[in-house]
């Protein structure tokens, strides 16, 4: 699999941070629910952005 | 905070970032792309906090910290999407920089303009890009006014403040154009990112820790923690919200122009991850801020005082105020200059050298450098006036700038679309926003951050597929693309040809 069609795990999170902050989260008012949620979301977007652009660092510059 | 402390260390700011400026200078810039794209030469680094610096305006400190104070976690989640859209940069990047190295693309209208064969296109989408980010940056320098007033307590007035900003916003441009931008911006991302971090560990432990920082939250203020919550961040006004941010990377020229600018693809790597690791840092400082405010003082009278009464407070050392004073100032000012460079080139580039063709670059170029005092007074007198119609216009400019989306998107993925498909789309979009915005911002029960990307789009694919497209155009603008994009395939083949060749 081409590593540009891992966008679509970067949508696939962004997806679920509509979703489960407001269905299965909406009740835990503590650091662990939606807080906790968002911030490692933000992290697997980070992950998901350095190995999809691995490739860029082979590309020739000329 | 006294009057002179406040003093020296704006002037100690101005010597350090005026000396980066001078420093940045590489001989004379004669050509459009040496002064707006630094060459199409910039290193990982700098693009990466300069980036930072110009996507995150003063907005973060202020208006993020206000918004978790007033909303709640939510004001997180709605980062965390406008964050996640920067992704776009990974698929789009690559493909803009093609074509920009290609055709010799000074700014994404010009590309726009290209691709779909038609100056109006290019036209509009400038035109467009100036109606909203104007009033973006008045209300920017209006926002910097008034924080360097309240802090102070008056001793930096809001006229004072204002027209410091927008002083040293034009000197950094004229230095050297988008390299003494970039550099400066580097200089103001990291005092940002150092001094917003540093106030956020102080006031935490202030607070008792991380721990008794959110028990302190759950037991009392449990709504903070959840969304929808205390009601302020419905989904409906989550949608509206998030929607236009997370095309944020595409739909704002500012930074979209960033992409024709690293050395290379593996610049452009560096720009993003490092763009992505600030902007991860910064957002949870900002959030802890909001939420830090919360629950040491619970009552104040309005959520945007959240910040300046978190600096004034005894967790807060004043040296450190200070520098975060500055530290918004500088925010302001790096997403005001590059504002102002990229608006400048669209309108010699796509305006002014459309009017009138056959124009030298030089004198684009000097039609550019003219333009970009007009639009920083531009600013500074909506920032004084201080209209209603100026702020409509701002807090439309996420939504409007949409409007641009679907034909970007189009440009590399849709061959079927055609130039008057993406005029409508555009002059459409933002026509309909504007309006949105004069009746209410509601239709239907949605607002038009909602709106606008569905009108865009529709608009886009409706009338494309009612008129015909340019082909030659279109296949000159994909084949570029192959071409500079498969660079890298060609010379691997030919070592695994050499590799079996040799076994």
């Amino acid at each position: 699999m081409k590593r540009s069609k891992w966008i679509w795990l970067v949508w696939a999170v962004v997806l679920l941070s509509y979703l489960v902050p407001y269905t299965l989260l909406s009740g835990v008012a503590l650091w662990y629910g939606s807080f906790l949620f968002w911030a490692v979301a933000g992290l697997v977007v980070i992950a998901l952005n350095v190995f999809i652009t691995k490739d860029f660092e082979e590309h020739s510059n000329d | 905070m006294t009057e002179s402390l406040i003093w020296w260390s704006i002037a100690i700011y101005l010597v350090i970032a005026i000396g980066i400026a001078i420093l940045s200078r590489q001989g004379p810039t004669e050509s459009m792309s040496g002064y707006f794209l630094g060459n199409r030469q910039m290193n990982g680094f700098v693009s990466a906090l300069s980036y930072s610096a110009t996507t995150y305006s003063a907005f973060m400190m202020v208006g993020l910290a206000g918004l978790t104070y007033a909303g709640g976690v939510g004001a997180l989640g709605f980062e965390i999407i406008y964050f996640a859209g920067v992704s776009l940069v990974a698929i789009f990047g690559p493909k803009f920089w093609a074509v920009g190295k290609k055709f010799g693309f000074v700014t994404p209208s010009e590309m726009l303009g290209h691709r779909y064969n038609s100056k109006h296109v290019a036209m509009a989408v400038s035109v467009a890009s100036c109606i909203f980010l104007i009033p973006y940056s008045a209300v920017q320098l209006a926002g910097v006014g008034y924080l360097l007033q309240g802090i102070t307590d008056g001793a930096i007035t809001f006229t004072t403040g204002v027209v410091l900003a927008t002083v040293i916003a034009i000197f950094f441009s004229y230095v050297a154009g988008i390299r003494s931008v970039m550099w400066t911006d580097s200089l103001q991302a990291i005092m940002m990112i150092v001094a917003s971090t540093l106030v956020a560990y102080l006031v935490v432990q202030g607070l008792g820790g991380f721990g008794a920082l959110f028990d302190t939250l759950a037991t009392q203020h449990p709504q903070s923690l959840t969304v929808p919550g205390s009601g302020l961040f419905s989904f409906v006004t989550f949608l509206g919200l998030t929607i236009p941010w997370f095309f944020f990377s595409l739909s704002n020229p500012q930074v979209s122009q960033r992409l024709f600018m690293p050395a290379s693809l593996r610049s452009m790597r560096h720009m993003l991850i490092g763009f992505l690791v600030f902007g991860f840092i910064y957002t949870m400082v900002s959030v802890l801020w909001g939420f830090s405010a919360l629950a040491a003082f619970p009552s104040l009278e309005r959520a945007d005082l959240a910040t300046p009464t978190l600096l004034g407070s005894e967790f807060v050392p004043p040296v450190l105020g200070v520098i975060v004073m500055i530290g918004i100032m500088a925010a302001a000012v790096s997403t005001i200059d590059s504002i102002m460079l990229t608006l400048a080139s669209m309108v010699s580039r796509d305006v002014y050298a459309n009017v009138k063709p056959n124009v030298s670059e030089k004198r684009q170029l000097l039609v550019g450098k003219f333009v970009v005092p007009v639009i920083a007074l531009m600013a500074l007198g909506f920032a004084e006036l201080q209209l209603d119609l100026i702020a409509v216009l701002s807090v439309a400019a996420s939504s409007g700038l949409v409007a641009m989306v679907p034909a970007i998107i189009g440009a590399f993925y849709w061959k079927r679309g055609t130039s008057a498909g993406a005029l409508a789309s555009v002059v459409g979009t933002s026509t309909f926003v504007l309006l949105m915005y004069a009746t209410g911002n509601s239709l239907l029960g949605l607002p038009s951050g909602v709106w606008g990307i569905v009108v865009a789009s529709g608009l886009f694919v409706g009338v494309s597929l009612a008129t015909k497209p340019h082909q030659a155009s279109t296949d000159a603008f994909f084949s570029a693309i192959a071409e500079e994009l498969g660079k890298k395939k060609r010379r691997l083949v030919t070592d695994q040809a050499t590799k079996e060749a040799a076994a």
